[in-house]
């Protein structure tokens, strides 16, 4: 008797992309299964988030496909909040949009990430890292079977950067999908699978060298 | 169970959009300052003399008192301005956070009613202030009409606004925009300004229908409703290109086009 094996949560297949005669992405291939870590690394300006921006359906690929079968998760890059609003409005708005009973599990995420006491602050006065904190919290609060993170923990102290692999590697065991984007092939070992995007293609394990750990940012 | 969860979308996006404009200090500072300093200014420095003013709305050219006359225009052009610039500022802000809450499952019209809600609210409070300012000087024969008139100058010009915010890549040029626009919409009609603002060109500018309206509510105790309608008509249009363009930014693009175009240009398929 033969099992059919499970659908991956992302199948990507020959992305191309270009801006005008910059080719950036020239065939790329991708295929993550359930409960997998995987990273995507490479240098400032190779396409990394050009490709994310499609697989989250951003932006259109110039050729190729994109198949994710069930609900993502998405933390773009830059923080995109609205600095008219506090962090708690910011949750009940999310709430609505995903149509969540209730802010449980975002509530424990603003523990896990250790910023439960800036609720009531507007997002204009908050810092960088506690902003970058509510961006991932707004990506992970319906807990989606696939996570696109862009470059998830710039801003973060040393603790919160610690907690953000403990809360990835969590997510990784109870069956989710998690695709980190970052310019620094830091930390390799915690991925499950890790591609290099090189001359506009994933090519199989690191090829960039030990970047310095992140510098501690001071929390506010 | 649906229509409350429409409900509930409508009624979250609805307070959040009147939210972000009770936060917009500049927009609020101009509201309380700039309008009634606008009004007194036309009351103490435009001449009493009677200018002629043809009315199109009634088919007539009636003589009217040329610094009454000036305060419904400067009226006009302190609430266009405001509700074009506050409603700009909103939509152009939050444009990628609308994207997000797409993204993540606000459906777009939940987005789009809420902000026009919050859009008629705040044009009629200006506009109901801005009657009030140009009531201590002058009473004029319809307050009412004068406040619908005004609130159609205020509507067409905040529908520009918010397409300008949802059309532009920057926001110094929508500023810009509104500001120019204004200038020269009121800078045309306004008899004292210009003696020949019986033109015809006159009918296409955004708030044409509401300074006919709002000069028939200062002096005469007629109705001109089909020139009290043009400001809605022009706000629908206004609002209609930014839904087409908050449609069409985010949407879906994972599945790419060209393939498929090419697939059926090299098999002849439609």
């Amino acid at each position: 008797m033969t099992t059919t094996p499970p659908e991956p949560a992302l199948r990507v297949g020959g992305v191309h992309r270009s801006y005008g005669r910059h080719h950036v992405l020239r065939g790329v291939d991708l295929e993550l299964p359930a409960g997998r870590l995987a990273g995507v690394v490479g240098e400032n300006g190779a396409g990394k988030s050009t490709l994310l921006n499609i697989l989250a359906g951003r932006l259109s690929p110039d050729a190729g496909t994109v198949h994710c079968p069930g609900r993502l998760g998405y933390c773009p890059q830059q923080t995109v909040l609205n600095p008219a609003f506090t962090v708690d409005q910011h949750l009940r708005f999310f709430q609505v949009a995903y149509d969540l009973p209730d802010l449980k599990r975002a509530h424990a995420l603003l523990e896990v990430l250790n910023f439960t006491g800036y609720r009531r602050h507007r997002v204009a006065a908050l810092s960088g890292g506690t902003r970058q904190k509510l961006n991932l919290t707004l990506a992970l609060m319906h807990d989606p079977p696939l996570l696109l993170l862009d470059e998830p923990y710039q801003g973060f102290d040393w603790d919160t950067y610690q907690r953000f692999w403990d809360l990835a590697a969590e997510l990784r065991d109870r069956g989710r999908s998690i695709l980190v984007v970052s310019h620094i092939a830091f930390d390799t070992a915690r991925f499950d699978r890790l591609w290099h995007l090189e001359a506009g293609r994933l090519v199989e394990g690191a090829g960039a060298s030990a970047a310095p750990a992140p510098t501690p940012a001071v929390p506010r | 169970m649906r229509a409350r969860r429409a409900w509930r979308r409508y009624r979250t996006a609805t307070g959040y959009a009147l939210v972000e404009h009770l936060r917009n200090r500049l927009a609020l500072t101009l509201v309380v300052f700039f309008v009634p300093v606008w009004i007194t200014l036309v009351y103490l420095v435009i001449a009493d003399a009677d200018v002629r003013f043809f009315l199109r709305a009634s088919e007539q050219t009636i003589t009217v008192h040329g610094n009454h006359v000036s305060k419904i225009s400067g009226a006009i052009n302190a609430v266009t301005l405001i509700v074009g610039f506050m409603m700009f500022i909103v939509t152009y802000r939050s444009a990628w956070f609308d994207e997000r809450l797409v993204m993540a499952g606000y459906p777009r019209v939940h987005l789009l009613a809420a902000k026009l809600t919050a859009l008629v609210i705040a044009a009629a409070v200006v506009c109901g202030y801005a009657v009030a300012v140009i009531a201590y000087y002058w009473t004029p024969a319809q307050p009412g009409l004068l406040w619908l008139a005004l609130l159609g100058a205020a509507l067409a010009f905040g529908g520009i606004g918010v397409m300008l915010g949802a059309l532009l890549r920057g926001e110094l040029e929508g500023m810009f925009l509104i500001v120019m626009l204004s200038i020269i919409d009121m800078g045309l009609q306004n008899p004292v300004a210009n003696p020949a603002s019986d033109s015809d060109i006159v009918r296409y500018l955004p708030t044409y229908g509401a300074t006919q309206s709002a000069v028939t509510a200062g002096f005469l105790e007629t109705t001109p409703v089909l020139h009290l309608l043009l400001g809605p008509v022009w706000f629908a249009a206004a609002v209609a290109v930014a839904a087409l363009t908050f449609r069409l930014r985010t949407r879906d693009r994972r599945r790419a086009l060209l393939p498929v175009l090419r697939r059926r240009a090299r098999t002849g398929g439609g």
